[in-house]
C-alpha cells in the first residue's frame, strides 16, 4: 500500500473499512477462518479528537500489515470501527453493539477516561477483552474488571513524572496547577495538587480555566504575583495551552509550564506567536518516543518509523499514538496467534502472562493482579518543542 | 339545502351519535407493546440496551411532551433534569451523602426532587414566552452540570459516580428492559391520561387560545405547576434508570445533544398527541445506531435524515396518524340550531340579581376608550350594544369579563361586588363569552374544545385524572355528553369529533356559542356573532340567542347588524366615543333623535 | 488586569453580539430563529483561516471570500431548513431543521478541516497588549456592521422594505413586496454579518470546528436580553455578557462562571421578561 494515510483519508478510510464489515457480518463464518474483529472506539468527530485520530493511523496501519503478511493462522483481521465523538452514551451503545451484535473479539478504546468511566463495566459483563490508554487510576480493577488491560500509563504514573520532574530537576518549591473545566481537567489539578502537597511542595495557585477564555493575562498574572516557579498544566486543550504560551511571553516571564502531554502537540506549534515562547516548556513523554542528544530514537522505535515512511503521516500527531494503538492491535494479534483462539478468557488469559511484551511504545507486563502494563520507568519528560515526526528529545536532566 | 338530519326532536336528549371507540386509537399502542414484548426472542442484549435506552427517554419525554406538545413550552434544558435525577439516585444509592439507601428508594428520591426542579425550572415560563423560557431552561442545564461537576465529594466530580445497581430480578439485560418497558408503558398511559381529561385539554388551550382558556376559568399557573410537578418527577425518574443503564456517570454524559434528542422528539412527533412523541423517542434513539456503522460520518448522516424527515413531514409524525384528519366531512352542511335542546342543556337559571356597572372610566394612551358607562343587565334579557367602531363595545365586554381594569368605577354581579381585572373568576360568576376571532384550539377535535367550557365544573384531581379513576370517567362521560349535547343544540352535532381547524368560519362561531353554554352561564356575551354568517345562518342564530335567553340568561349582544339588534333584543345601549348616547327599549331607541340622525339614516 | 478584562470582556461581547444580529437578521424576515447563526460564525473564522493562511490569499481577497461564502450558507439555510418550516411557525419545527443544518455544517468542517483549533493569521499587525488587533477589531467590526445596517434600513430602499417585512409580514405582502427574495437576502445578509463576527474575532476563538455550538448559545443570550429583532439590545446586551463573563472568569474561576453568568440571566429575565429592551407584550384581547 502506497497510500498516505492522511488525517481527512483516514476517517475516510475507517469508514470504508467499517462498512465493509458491517455488511460482511451477517453471515456466519467458519471459526477457523473467520476474522479476528477487532471493536475500535474511536472518538473521531468530537472536540479534542486528536489523539483519536492519531491511533486511527495507527490502527488502520497495523491491520493492513497483518493482513497484507496473509494474517493471523490464515485469519484476517478486521477493525470496526464507532465514532463516540467522545460522549459516553455513544460509548456505551458501541460497545454494547460491538459485544451483542458484532461479536467482535476484542476491544480497543475507548480514547477518553469520560466514555471509558462509563463502558467498562459494560464489557466486564460481557467478559469483553478490552485495552485502552484511559489514565483514571480506577479504570484498572482486576477484581472488579478482569477482562480491562491499561497500555498506557495510570494518572499516577503521570502524576509522578510530572511532579518528580517539577520538584527534583526544575527545583520548584512553589508551584501553580492549572487544569481547564472538563471532567478530567478538574480531577487531574485536583489530584496533582493534592500530590504536590504531600511531597512538601507549596501549591501556591490552583485554577480552572474555561478552555475559550480569550485571554489569560489574569490568571498568568495571579500565579506570578503568588510567587510560583513552576506551572503545572493539566488539559488537552491545545488552545488554552497556546494561549497561555503567548501570555507567558508577553509578560517576560520565564517560568516553566510543566505536564499534559497535550503541551508538546503540533496544533500548539502552530498556535503560538513565535517559535521561541514554547521553550521551557515540558510535557509528559516516553522513553520509546525520545530522541537523545545523539537524535536516534531507541532502535526498536527508529525501526518503526522506517517502516511508516511514506504510509502513515507522523507530522501533525504524535508517534505515542500511532505506536500504542498498533501495540494494541498487535496484543490482540499476539494473543489469538499464541493460542488459536478468539475465545474471550484464551485471550484474556494469555494477557494476564505477559512480561515484558516487546512493543513499539513500551514492554508491557501484565498479571491476573496487575492489569496497569506500562513500565512507570519510561514515563519520561520531554521538551515540548523538539517535535520530529511526532518524537521528542528528552527534557532537560535526563543525561 | 341539505340540512343535516339528526335525532328525532323528541328523543334527542337520549339518542347521541355513537361515541368514536377508542379502540382504533389504541391498537398502535399494542402492536408496539407486542414488538416489544417479543424483542428478547432475539436474544441480543445490543437490541434490549437501545431498546431500554428508548424507554428510559420516553419515560422523559412522555411528561416533557405534555409541557412542550400539550402546553406549548419550549423547555429545550430538560437534560437538567436528566441529571439531577441520575446524581440523586447514584449518590444515595453509594452512600456519598447520607446511609447507602435501597436502589428502589433512590429511584423515588430521584423522582421527588425531580418534581421539585422540574417547578424552579418550569416557573419562568409563568412570566416569559417562548425563546425567553427555552433560554432559562439551557441555562439550569449549564448550572446543574457545572454543580455536579464542582461538587467533587459528593458527585465524584470529573471522575464521576457509579450508578444504582438494582436487584434481582432486574440486574440482567432483559429483566431491566422489562422494567423499563413496564414504566414506559406505564407512562404512556398515565399521560394519556391526563390528555384525554380537563387538564389535557385545559393544556392545549392556554397554548393557543389563551384567551379563551381564561374565560373558562382555566388558571394558567396552577395548571401549569401540576404538569411541571408531573414532568420533573418523570424526568428524574429517568435519570435513575439512565444512571442504571449507563453503570456509570459523569457530566460529560448529559450533553447538550441529549437535551434536544428530547426536545426534538416532541417536535417530530407533533403536537397534542401521545403517540406521535413516542414514535418520535423511538426513531432518534435508533438512527443514529442505522448511522453508526459510518463512523465519522455517521453523525452527518443522522443530520441529514433528521432534516429530511422535517422536510417530508413537516406537521410532525402525528399529522399522518391522525385519523380526525382523514374522516370525510358532510357535504352540504349547514349549521341548523335547534333552540328546542336548550332547556335540557342548560335548565333554568335561579333568580340573579343582574350585572351592573356604574361609572366605568378606562383609558389607553390617554384617550377614553369608555368614559363613566352605566350598564344594567338583567336575566332572561338580551341586550344589545351598539355604536360606531371605536365606540367602545368590545372594551366593555372586555371590561365586564376582566380582560381590563377600569380606573374608576364599580361593577356588581348578583348583588355583590364583581372585582375588576380577574378574568379568570368569570367564569365562576356565571358569566361566558365568545370572541370577535373565534378563539379556539384548532388541532383538538370540535368536541373536545366545547368540553373545555365547563373546565369549571371539574371535581376530580390531578392525581385522579392520572390514574384514571372512576370518579374522573364518570365526569367525563357526563362532559361529554352535555357537549354533545350543546353541539347539537347549536346545530354542529355532526361535526363533533372533526379537528376544528376543518371547520367554516361560521361554523366556528356557533362553536363558541356551544362552548360558553356549557358553563350554563347566569350570563352569556357575545361580541359581533353574526360577523361572516348568511341572512340564513343570522335568522338561525336569532333563533338560538331568544332559546338561551327564554332559560333565564342575560345576553350581551355586541353587534353591527341593526336587523338582529332590533329584532331581538329587550334593550339596547348604544355607546359614542366611550359615553352612552342612549338607552332603552328598541322602540325607545328607533326614536332616539340623535341615533337616528347618526346611525339609523332615518 | 481590569484592562485585561475590559478588552477581552469587550471583544467576546462585541462577537456575541453580532452573532446576536445574525439571528435576528434571520428573524425580522422569517420569524425563525436559526440555530446556524453560531455556525455562520465558526465559518466566518475557518474559512478566513482557510483562505488566508491555507491558500495564503491577501486579506484583503479572504475577507469578501469568507463573507460571500457565508452568504451562500445563508441562502441555503433559507432554501433547505427555513423555507419549508414556514407554514407551521407556531410548531416550532424550525427548530429541528435548522439544528439538523447546523450539525451537517459542523460535522463536515470536523471532517475536513480539523477537530483541533488551527490558527488564524494576524489581520493588519496593530496594537500590542490591550490594545492588540484581536481586541479591537470585533469591536471595530460590531460598530460597523450597527452603522451599516442603520444606513441600509434608514437610507435604502431595500432596507425599508426589511423594515416593513419585519413589522408585518402580510402586509408587507399585502402591499407587493417581494417578501420571499427579502427574505432570501436577509438571510444571505445574516450569513455575512456572522461570517464578519467568526472573522473579525478569528485571532480570539482561533479557527475551531466547536465553536459553532459555544457562539450558538452566547449568541443567543444577548438576543434574550436585548429583546428579540431588537438590534441595539443585541449590542449593549451582548456587551455586558461579554463583560460579566470575563469579570466572573477572573473573581470566580472557570466552573463557576458560567453558573454566574446563567444564574445573573435567569434573575434579569425574570425581571424584565421582554428583555430589556423588547417591546411590550401586544394587547391580548
Amino acid at each position: 500500500m502506497s497510500r498516505m494515510i492522511t488525517r481527512r483519508g483516514f476517517a475516510l478510510g475507517g469508514t470504508g473499512l467499517a462498512a465493509a464489515s458491517g455488511l460482511g457480518l451477517a453471515a456466519p463464518a467458519l471459526a477457523q477462518s473467520e476474522p479476528i474483529r477487532i471493536g475500535w472506539l474511536a472518538a473521531l468527530t468530537g472536540p479534542s479528537s486528536a489523539p483519536a485520530i492519531g491511533f486511527n493511523r495507527g490502527v488502520v496501519w497495523a491491520a493492513e500489515t497483518i493482513n497484507a503478511a496473509g494474517g493471523i493462522k490464515g485469519r484476517k483481521v478486521e477493525i470496526v470501527t464507532r465514532d463516540t465523538q467522545g460522549d459516553p452514551t455513544k460509548a456505551v451503545n458501541a460497545t454494547q453493539e460491538m459485544i451483542s451484535q458484532l461479536k467482535v473479539h476484542a476491544i480497543w478504546g475507548p480514547t477518553n477516561s469520560g466514555e471509558s468511566l462509563a463502558t467498562t463495566a459494560i464489557m466486564a459483563r460481557g467478559k469483553m477483552p478490552n485495552i485502552h490508554p484511559c489514565v483514571v487510576n480506577s479504570l484498572i480493577d482486576p477484581k472488579k474488571y478482569p477482562n480491562a488491560f491499561r497500555i498506557a500509563p495510570s494518572n499516577t504514573q503521570w502524576d509522578d513524572a510530572v511532579r518528580n520532574y517539577t520538584t527534583k530537576v526544575a527545583k520548584a518549591k512553589k508551584v501553580a496547577v492549572i487544569g481547564d473545566t472538563t471532567g478530567y481537567g478538574v480531577t487531574a489539578a485536583n489530584d496533582s495538587a493534592a500530590g504536590f502537597q504531600k511531597d512538601g511542595a507549596e501549591v501556591v495557585y490552583k485554577a480552572n480555566i474555561d478552555a475559550t477564555q480569550p485571554d489569560m493575562t489574569p490568571d498568568m498574572l495571579r500565579a506570578r504575583n503568588a510567587g510560583a516557579e513552576a506551572i503545572v498544566i493539566w488539559s488537552v486543550s491545545t488552545g488554552m495551552i497556546a494561549r497561555m504560551l503567548n501570555t507567558r511571553a508577553k509578560m517576560g516571564w520565564d517560568v516553566p509550564f510543566i505536564g499534559h502531554p497535550s503541551l508538546s502537540s503540533g496544533e500548539v506549534g502552530q498556535l503560538i506567536d513565535r517559535p521561541e515562547n514554547w521553550k521551557k516548556v515540558y510535557a509528559i513523554g516516553y522513553r520509546s518516543c525520545s530522541y537523545g542528544a545523539d537524535g536516534k530514537l531507541p532502535p526498536r522505535s527508529e525501526e518503526l518509523v522506517q517502516k511508516l515512511q511514506g504510509k502513515v503521516n507522523l507530522q501533525d500527531t504524535l508517534f505515542w499514538w500511532i505506536a500504542c494503538a498498533i501495540d494494541a492491535v498487535n496484543l490482540v494479534a499476539d494473543a489469538v496467534k499464541e493460542t488459536g483462539s478468539t475465545a474471550n478468557d484464551a485471550i484474556i488469559k494469555r494477557w494476564n502472562g505477559l512480561q515484558a511484551w516487546p512493543g513499539y511504545y513500551g514492554d508491557y507486563s501484565y498479571s491476573a493482579e496487575d492489569h496497569n502494563g506500562y513500565p512507570g520507568q519510561d514515563v519520561v519528560m520531554s521538551d515540548a518543542s523538539s517535535g520530529r515526526n511526532g518524537t521528542f528529545a528528552l527534557a532537560p536532566g535526563y543525561g | 339545502m341539505a340540512a343535516i338530519h339528526e335525532a328525532a326532536p323528541t328523543a334527542a336528549a337520549g339518542a347521541m351519535p355513537a361515541r368514536p371507540g377508542l379502540l382504533p386509537q389504541l391498537w398502535p399502542f399494542a402492536a408496539l407493546l407486542a414488538l416489544a414484548l417479543l424483542l428478547p426472542l432475539t436474544g441480543n442484549e445490543y437490541w434490549a440496551l437501545i431498546a431500554t435506552r428508548a424507554c428510559i427517554y420516553w419515560v422523559l419525554v412522555s411528561g416533557l411532551n405534555l409541557i412542550v406538545g400539550f402546553a406549548g413550552q419550549l423547555a429545550i434544558g430538560y437534560v437538567s433534569l436528566l441529571t439531577v435525577g441520575a446524581y440523586t439516585a447514584s449518590v444515595l444509592a453509594a452512600g456519598n451523602l447520607l446511609e447507602p439507601l435501597h436502589p428502589a428508594l433512590a429511584l423515588a428520591a430521584a423522582a421527588a426532587l425531580g418534581a421539585v426542579f422540574g417547578v424552579v425550572v418550569g416557573l419562568p415560563a409563568l412570566r416569559l414566552r417562548t425563546f425567553y423560557f427555552a433560554m432559562t431552561t439551557l441555562g439550569f442545564a449549564t448550572i446543574v452540570t457545572q454543580v455536579a461537576l464542582a461538587w467533587q465529594d459528593v458527585t465524584g466530580g470529573g471522575i464521576g459516580i457509579t450508578g444504582p445497581s438494582l436487584p434481582a430480578p432486574f440486574d440482567t439485560a432483559w429483566g431491566f428492559y422489562y422494567l423499563c418497558l413496564a414504566l414506559a408503558a406505564l407512562c404512556t398511559w398515565i399521560t394519556g391520561n391526563v390528555a384525554r381529561s380537563r387538564f389535557g385539554r385545559a393544556l392545549v388551550t392556554t397554548r393557543d387560545a389563551e384567551v379563551a382558556a381564561e374565560a373558562s376559568g382555566i388558571a394558567k399557573p396552577r395548571l401549569l405547576i401540576l404538569v411541571f410537578l408531573l414532568a420533573g418527577a418523570l424526568a428524574g425518574f429517568a435519570g435513575g434508570l439512565f444512571a442504571t443503564l449507563q453503570t456509570y456517570i459523569t457530566p460529560d454524559a448529559f450533553t447538550f445533544d441529549l437535551s434536544l434528542l428530547f426536545f426534538i422528539a416532541v417536535l417530530i412527533g407533533g403536537r397534542g398527541s401521545i403517540l406521535g412523541p413516542l414514535l418520535g423517542t423511538l426513531l432518534l434513539t435508533l438512527l443514529p445506531e442505522v448511522a453508526a456503522p459510518l463512523a465519522a460520518w455517521s453523525t452527518f448522516l443522522y443530520a441529514a435524515l433528521l432534516l429530511v424527515i422535517v422536510l417530508a413531514i413537516p406537521g410532525g409524525i402525528a399529522s399522518l396518524i391522525d385519523a380526525r384528519n382523514r374522516r370525510k366531512l358532510p357535504e352540504n352542511r349547514a349549521v341548523i340550531p335547534r333552540p328546542e335542546l336548550l332547556p335540557a342543556l342548560l335548565g333554568q337559571q335561579p333568580k340573579h340579581a343582574g350585572l351592573t356597572l356604574r361609572d366605568i372610566v378606562l383609558s389607553f394612551g390617554g384617550v377614553r376608550a369608555i368614559d363613566g358607562l352605566d350598564l344594567d343587565l338583567r336575566p332572561g334579557e338580551v341586550h344589545g350594544l351598539i355604536g360606531p367602531n371605536g365606540s367602545g363595545k368590545t372594551t366593555t365586554l372586555n371590561v365586564i369579563s376582566g380582560y381590563y381594569r377600569p380606573e374608576t368605577g364599580a361593577m356588581t354581579c348578583d348583588g355583590g361586588p364583581l372585582p375588576a381585572g380577574d378574568a379568570v373568576g368569570r367564569a365562576a360568576r356565571g358569566i361566558a363569552r365568545t370572541f370577535q376571532t373565534p378563539r379556539v384550539v384548532g388541532e383538538a377535535s370540535v368536541i373536545e374544545n366545547v368540553m373545555v367550557g365547563a373546565t369549571i365544573e371539574g371535581r376530580t384531581g390531578f392525581l385522579e385524572a392520572l390514574l384514571s379513576l372512576p370518579r374522573q370517567r364518570r365526569e367525563e362521560r357526563m362532559l361529554e355528553d352535555r357537549a354533545r349535547q350543546a353541539l347539537q343544540a347549536v346545530g354542529l352535532g355532526a361535526l363533533a369529533d372533526i379537528r376544528a381547524d376543518r371547520l367554516q368560519h361560521s361554523e366556528l362561531r356557533f362553536m363558541e356559542i356551544a362552548r360558553a353554554l356549557m358553563l350554563r352561564p347566569a350570563f352569556l356575551m357575545l361580541d359581533e356573532p353574526a360577523a361572516g354568517l348568511s341572512t340564513d345562518e343570522i335568522k338561525r342564530l336569532d333563533q338560538l340567542i331568544r332559546g338561551v335567553s327564554r332559560q333565564g340568561i342575560g345576553v350581551l349582544l355586541v353587534e353591527h347588524h341593526a336587523d338582529l339588534i332590533f329584532e331581538i333584543c329587550d334593550r339596547i345601549t348604544v355607546l359614542n366615543l366611550g359615553k352612552v348616547l342612549a338607552a332603552g327599549t328598541p322602540e325607545e331607541i328607533r326614536s332616539h333623535k340623535e341615533v337616528v340622525s347618526a346611525y339609523l339614516g332615518g | 488586569m481590569l484592562a485585561s478584562i475590559l478588552a477581552s470582556g469587550l471583544a467576546v461581547g462585541a462577537i456575541y453580539a453580532l452573532i446576536g444580529i445574525t439571528y435576528n437578521t434571520m428573524f425580522a424576515t422569517s420569524r425563525v430563529m436559526s440555530f446556524t447563526a453560531g455556525q455562520l460564525g465558526m465559518l466566518g473564522g475557518v474559512l478566513g483561516s482557510f483562505f488566508a493562511l491555507r491558500l495564503g490569499l491577501p486579506i484583503l481577497l479572504a475577507l469578501p471570500l469568507t463573507l460571500a461564502a457565508c452568504a451562500l450558507v445563508g441562502v441555503i439555510t433559507e432554501y433547505v431548513a427555513v423555507r419549508p418550516v414556514l407554514k407551521s411557525l407556531d410548531q416550532h419545527l424550525y427548530v429541528l431543521s435548522t439544528l439538523a443544518l447546523a450539525l451537517m455544517i459542523q460535522q463536515v468542517t470536523a471532517l475536513t478541516w480539523s477537530t483541533e483549533p488551527q490558527p488564524f493569521p494576524r489581520l493588519l499587525g496593530i496594537g500590542e497588549g490591550v490594545w492588540d488587533e484581536k481586541y479591537w477589531l470585533p469591536v471595530l467590526a460590531c460598530a460597523v456592521t450597527i452603522i451599516g445596517l442603520e444606513w441600509l434600513y434608514r437610507h435604502t430602499l431595500v432596507g425599508r422594505a426589511f423594515l416593513a417585512v419585519a413589522e408585518d409580514n402580510f402586509a408587507a405582502r399585502a402591499l407587493g413586496l417581494p417578501e420571499r427574495n427579502l427574505r432570501i437576502a436577509s438571510y444571505a445578509l445574516a450569513g455575512a454579518i456572522g461570517a464578519l463576527a467568526g472573522f473579525a474575532g478569528g485571532q480570539l476563538l482561533l479557527a475551531f470546528f466547536a465553536n459553532g455550538p459555544l457562539l450558538n448559545f452566547y449568541g443567543f443570550v444577548p438576543v434574550a436580553l436585548g429583546g428579540l429583532g431588537n438590534n441595539r439590545g443585541a449590542v449593549i446586551g451582548g456587551i455586558l455578557l461579554g463583560l460579566f463573563q470575563q469579570a466572573a472568569n477572573f473573581m470566580v474561576g472557570g466552573i463557576f462562571s458560567s453558573v454566574a453568568v446563567f444564574a445573573l440571566f435567569i434573575i434579569v429575565l425574570l425581571a424584565a421578561p421582554q428583555g430589556m429592551f423588547g417591546a411590550p407584550a401586544a394587547r391580548r384581547v
